[in-house]
């Protein structure tokens, strides 16, 4: 089973994105990818409830191809986050939680702590749009969260610096590495199956920003073990939102 | 056939990489599908110029079936950008950013591009030399100025990306007949073929990047694309032999 850990869905137009569950299983029909992990861009980028209230409403008119991402536009929410949380987790079924980092607004801050020990808590892993030098400041705090470094480094703010998001791996054994990215530099990939094994690393498109052929490619292509693509493919994430079989 | 026109031979200062040696990246290459390709060194970047040329001449005449090479140029004294084309460079391609020079300041590429067009020679002008937000970019509007300077010369647009960069792309797409854009950098969505559908198969040619960036990845995104077989072999082969005016 191939499982795309990194979807967007709803309306943006600073990412120029409109894009609907309907849309998004057609594509992933399209490219041979089993469940999308959706997060929803109002919750993303402007209110938490009004996106994740969305998203729940494409999850259930394709509730075994979505699995939903509870999503927060900032750390800077208290315990409505915790609240709301609890209520994606609950009440709509929500697998994890999508958030995003920028040098400006930084989830590297204490307001983070409790957001990560509560996925812990819920079981829900944390897909995050950020730099290793963040994960460095958060993880340590939060050994018991599974934190999904998006890009795995290769996004401007991160520099693309891959290499350095594997060393942050290597001494932070809840850093998970999620592949989506610009960048396909030839090497990464088994660079991060070498030093982390392939339980660590967990395929992602960014669709419907990145072209998802190419993403699925750099998997496909690289060279090593069936086993490692399948863990990779859709394996390790399923394990890590609980719903391996 | 698949026929690559941004390959790199040479080392990569940033990481190891698979091949660096003509011969590994040709194995490379062959793996991920691509039969031929246009090369240049990373040598010319990250050393000198022409040492790099010589390399990639070298490898040129070793491997004549799958090689192709352009010339990597910069600011020097007496340059015969003839003698180039003698040597069997099918074009060549700038890199600003790595060699310390404002191209609209420095008299070398205004020299190149006037001998350039009366060639028909092609010029690539990469915004970056592969898709990591760590390598040096060229800024967008000296792009844009120097193709604006030079409307004749056959400009390969390199190294583009998404959003700003791409509506740059289509900005002188539509402006200048003579620009064509590489896709080794396009990693958007439907983005391939939204360039086929507005400015036509011809203005894009194949590039992968390889062996830097994964060569499978780059041709995937074409194989995939939502464009018709013709316009395919057009981007993967047909413009590249026309353009570098290859057998």
């Amino acid at each position: 089973m191939i499982v795309d850990a990194h979807v967007h869905i709803g309306k943006s137009m600073r990412l120029q994105i409109d894009v609907d569950g309907e849309t998004l299983v057609r594509i992933a029909d399209q490219v041979g990818i089993d469940r999308i992990c959706c997060t929803d861009l109002t919750a993303l980028f402007y209110d938490m409830r009004e996106g994740n209230r969305l998203l729940f409403e494409e999850m259930k008119r394709f509730p075994d191809r979505i699995i939903g991402y509870a999503t927060i536009p900032s750390t800077r929410f208290g315990q409505a986050i915790l609240d709301e949380l609890e209520r994606c987790r609950n009440d709509y079924g929500m697998r994890g939680l999508k958030m995003y980092s920028t040098p400006d607004c930084s989830i590297a801050e204490p307001a983070t702590i409790p957001i990560l020990e509560k996925c812990a808590e819920l079981g829900m892993p944390v897909l995050a749009h950020t730099t290793p030098w963040e994960c460095e400041q958060l993880l340590p705090l939060v050994p018991e969260c599974k934190f999904m470094i998006g890009h795995s480094g290769g996004q401007p703010w991160a520099k693309g610096d891959w290499g350095r998001t594997i060393m942050s791996a290597e001494r932070l054994p809840n850093l998970y590495l999620e592949l989506a990215s610009s960048t396909t530099d030839a090497d990464f990939l088994e660079a991060a199956v070498a030093r982390l094994g392939a339980q660590r690393v967990i395929f992602g498109t960014d669709t419907p920003l990145l072209d998802p052929y190419s993403q699925l490619a750099k998997v496909c292509d690289a060279p090593i073990s069936k086993a490692d693509k399948d863990l990779i493919l859709g394996g390790n994430i399923l394990r890590l939102m609980g719903l391996a079989k | 056939m698949i026929i690559d026109v941004n390959a790199f031979i040479g080392k990569w200062p940033y990481w190891p990489i698979r091949a660096s040696s003509a011969s590994d990246v040709i194995t490379a290459l062959r793996e991920w599908g691509i039969d031929r390709a246009v090369i240049c060194s990373t040598r010319s970047l990250f050393v000198n110029f022409e040492d790099g040329n010589r390399e990639v001449e070298a490898a040129r005449v070793a491997h004549s079936a799958e090689l192709e090479a352009f010339a990597c140029l910069a600011p020097a004294k007496e340059l015969d950008f003839g003698a180039y084309q003698q040597r069997g460079f099918r074009g060549v391609r700038i890199y600003p950013q790595y060699h310390s020079y404002h191209p609209l300041y420095v008299s070398f590429v205004d020299a190149l591009c006037e001998d350039a067009a009366a060639r028909g020679w092609p010029v690539m002008l990469p915004h970056r030399s592969i898709m990591n937000w760590s390598v040096p970019r060229l800024d967008l509007d000296w792009m844009i100025a120097l193709v604006e300077r030079h409307p004749t010369v056959n400009w390969i647009l390199a190294g583009i990306n998404y959003l700003h960069e791409y509506q740059m792309a289509e900005m002188l797409l539509s402006r200048y007949p003579t620009v064509s854009v590489e896709t080794s950098c396009i990693m958007g969505f439907d983005a391939v073929a939204r360039l086929v559908r507005d400015f036509g198969a011809s203005r894009l040619l194949f590039g992968s990047g390889a062996p830097l960036q994964n060569g499978a990845a780059g041709v995937s995104k074409i194989v995939h694309a939502g464009i018709t077989d013709t316009e395919r072999e057009a981007i993967f082969e047909g413009n590249a032999r026309r353009l570098l005016n290859l057998r």
